[in-house]
């Protein structure tokens, strides 16, 4: 801990959990006004305009990709808490696996999502919120790597595992704007 | 020395000396530096591009600025006064003061507030650099869409704006984090929130107002941002898009804004006004709780701001209504600063009279907003002179006299030196007298019907007294700010006396030295009260002892 900033006695919560909370709400303001954004542009104008998101199979599937990690990244923190460390290193690896296939899933719908940005409003709201989603989805993995690689290097302990906890919480995040944003999206 | 402090001092050694260990510090006192300086670089410049407006609307048909380059500096005016002064120097100032108030050494998060000032920095840098690549955005602070799409905007201006907000909204987020994260871990043993100083608490209330309200114009940037280079149409009504769209997005984000701009002067009034009158903040709670009340309902007042653009009447009124009650938490701040000084022992130094002049100003300018709020009024003042001469008393006669007391009130613990106060009370006079002449008559013109961010006008409508005065007063202001400045480098000059507590203060960071180590404290301080040094130095009159 560094003796600069060790927290007081005041706080139940650790310094990095605080500021990740933050960060999280601050981060599903940006989503809120984006899909404000989108619902509002929607009630006024014919909609949906011609788009082929009719196919729901690789949605469907990427969307149960993605809760599968999330039990991934839960087990991994189960397992520094019980002092696994084996199985922490095999649950964030398939999380961190599963984010990655969910990510190609993604780039396949993109590609054959049959319109463009430019295509009326609808492009263009696909586009943004799935891209800042994936971004997410990206950050998540190269979280969830570092973790990997702090954790084969036996940096993380039973009582000292901050790093794992907020991975997880972050990996939740991710999984929860994904079915936001799927229902807004495909199913509305 | 206690082991942690010579351990910090190791630590931070490779930082502290020379010219060039300022580009690598992570000392929350070497950034707060940073950041005032930067942003007071920036306030000359902004107040530079103030001075060519009003030598060009010193007089009708004004032949000084060219239309379009009237256009690119006004935009920069108000961008730079809201995005690149009182924002950063907000930031400097907590920066500086929010560990020392606190009892801590540093902040939650040295290293991101290294990154947060230097994004800050070349955020600003950047938006100044489209003077050089074909010209600076021209659209208004607020750019409104569908004016600032490719079409209608082509150069662009407004592209460096896009990315220069991003950066700038990027930096201000992760400052913020790093305030409220601050606040929460690291208080002194016994600082708990109901003994927060007032400047910490406004400074965690705009932290919080920051961090929720910029993914509003981060999300409409972007948007205009692929409108403007992927060809997609958010703004784009003709293709399903909405104008209004991006009304509701900005001014979700600029209504908080206004007192992101705002609170951190409160703060720094209500710190120097109890000092200054020898007594504590009248009514401690109340005002906590206000800055709390203005906070939540910030969020809720954005279309005040938009009773032109045909909305429905039942929204009208309940923005209007809205917009009235934000003035109630607001005058209680003001009657508790006035009852702060009711029978103090007042003493009339530099930092007291900025503050009183604060109140003053702010005052006129409040009860501008509220006129703003009737709804037919604004119908008949929007887009006047009324409402620059509206914001102006709350931004400059608010946010820029608040945050010169708290100049004059810090510059001892910063530099070991006092400001002279023969300069800084003329300094305060004349920029008091100057931005009445600029302000008060904007709204005569105002109600004559002259619009805001026209280049210029026409002779023979009863405008050209008011701009003449105008001009006048921007002049007085220039002198005074020069006064300032004399009195910066004059002051630096002298032989530092560095007296730990030269006004007799009560918050924690007069107990250390001035300027302070780089430990901040020998040993970190406990608290009993909202007046810590004052219980320190006046044992048996503690405010914990006699119940205050």
């Amino acid at each position: 801990m560094n003796i600069l900033t060790e927290p007081r006695s005041m706080s139940r919560f650790s310094t990095g959990k605080v500021a990740l909370f933050i960060i999280l709400a601050s981060e599903s303001v940006f989503f809120a006004t984006m899909l404000v954004a989108y619902i509002s542009l929607r009630n006024q104008t014919v909609w949906p305009v011609q788009h082929t998101l009719g196919r729901l199979t690789i949605p469907l599937a990427n969307t149960a990709i993605l809760l599968v990690s999330t039990i991934a990244a839960w087990r991994a923190t189960v397992s520094i808490r019980e002092e696994k460390t084996s199985a922490l290193n095999g649950w964030l690896l398939s999380a961190l696996l599963l984010g990655l296939v969910f990510v190609t899933g993604q780039v396949y719908e993109f590609s054959h999502a049959g319109m463009h940005t430019n295509d009326q409003a609808f492009g263009g709201v696909f586009f943004t919120l799935m891209g800042f989603h994936g971004l997410h989805v990206l950050s998540g993995v190269v979280f969830l790597i570092i973790n990997l690689a702090r954790a084969r290097l036996g940096d993380f302990s039973p009582t000292d595992h901050d790093a794992i906890v907020l991975g997880t919480w972050f990996w939740y995040y991710v999984a929860a704007v994904w079915i936001v944003l799927f229902a807004a999206l495909y199913l509305l | 020395m206690t082991v942690q402090t010579q351990i910090i001092s190791k630590m931070r050694e490779a930082t502290q000396g020379g010219f060039l260990s300022w580009t690598v510090t992570v000392d929350h006192k070497r950034i707060g530096i940073l950041y005032l300086l930067s942003a007071s670089l920036f306030f000359l410049v902004g107040g530079f591009e103030a001075l060519l407006m009003r030598i060009q609307l010193a007089q009708p048909d004004g032949k000084f600025l060219s239309p379009d380059m009237y256009n690119q500096i006004f935009t920069m005016h108000g961008t730079t006064m809201i995005f690149l002064v009182v924002m950063p120097l907000a930031a400097g100032f907590g920066n500086y003061l929010i560990p020392l108030m606190i009892g801590a050494r540093d902040m939650a998060f040295p290293k991101l507030n290294a990154l947060s000032y230097w994004t800050f920095l070349f955020g600003g840098v950047f938006m100044y650099s489209s003077f050089i690549f074909g010209g600076a955005p021209n659209d208004g602070w607020f750019s409104y869409a569908p004016l600032t799409e490719k079409l209608y905007s082509p150069t662009h201006g407004m592209d460096f704006w896009i990315m220069g907000i991003l950066l700038l909204g990027f930096a201000t987020t992760i400052g913020s984090i790093n305030f409220i994260v601050t606040v929460i871990q690291l208080r002194a043993p016994g600082l708990t929130l109901t003994r927060l100083p007032l400047f910490v608490w406004t400074m965690t209330v705009t932290s919080f107002l920051a961090v929720f309200s910029l993914p509003s114009l981060t999300t409409a940037v972007l948007l205009l941002f692929l409108d403007r280079q992927l060809g997609a149409h958010f703004y784009n009504v003709g293709q399903g898009g909405s104008a209004l769209l991006w009304q509701h997005l900005f001014w979700f984000f600029g209504h908080p804004e206004v007192y992101i701009l705002i609170l951190p002067a409160m703060g720094i009034v209500s710190e120097v006004i109890p000092v200054f009158s020898g007594k504590p903040l009248f009514g401690y709670p109340a005002v906590v709780f206000s800055a709390i009340a203005i906070g939540f309902l910030g969020f809720t007042v954005w279309a005040h701001h938009m009773f032109a653009t045909g909305m429905p009447s039942a929204t009208l009124l309940f923005f209007a209504a809205d917009s009235f009650l934000i003035g109630v938490p607001t005058g209680v701040k003001i009657f508790a600063w006035l009852a702060t000084m009711w029978k103090g022992k007042l003493r009339f130094a530099t930092p007291m009279l900025f503050a009183v002049g604060f109140v003053a100003m702010f005052l006129i300018g409040g009860l501008d907003g509220i006129h703003l709020a009737v709804v037919p009024v604004d119908w008949q003042l929007t887009d006047t002179y009324y409402v620059v001469s509206h914001l102006h008393y709350v931004l400059f006669g608010g946010a820029i006299f608040g945050i010169f007391s708290g100049v004059y009130y810090w510059f001892p613990k910063i530099t070991g030196r006092r400001l002279q106060e023969g300069l800084g009370k003329w300094h305060f006079w004349l920029m008091f007298i100057g931005m009445n002449l600029v302000f008060m008559p904007m709204h005569i013109l105002g109600v004559e019907g002259m619009p805001r961010r026209i280049y210029t006008y026409g002779a023979g409508r009863g405008w050209e007294i008011w701009n003449f005065i105008e001009t006048i007063g921007a002049l007085i202001i220039t002198v005074s700010v020069l006064i300032f400045v004399v009195n910066f480098f004059a002051s630096l000059r002298k032989e530092a006396n560095n007296e730990a507590d030269p006004w007799d203060g009560f918050t924690l960071e007069w107990k250390t030295a001035s300027p302070p180590p780089v430990y901040n404290f020998a040993e970190i301080p406990s608290v009993r009260g909202r007046r810590p040094l004052w219980d320190e130095k006046h044992p048996d009159l503690a405010d914990w002892k006699v119940g205050k």
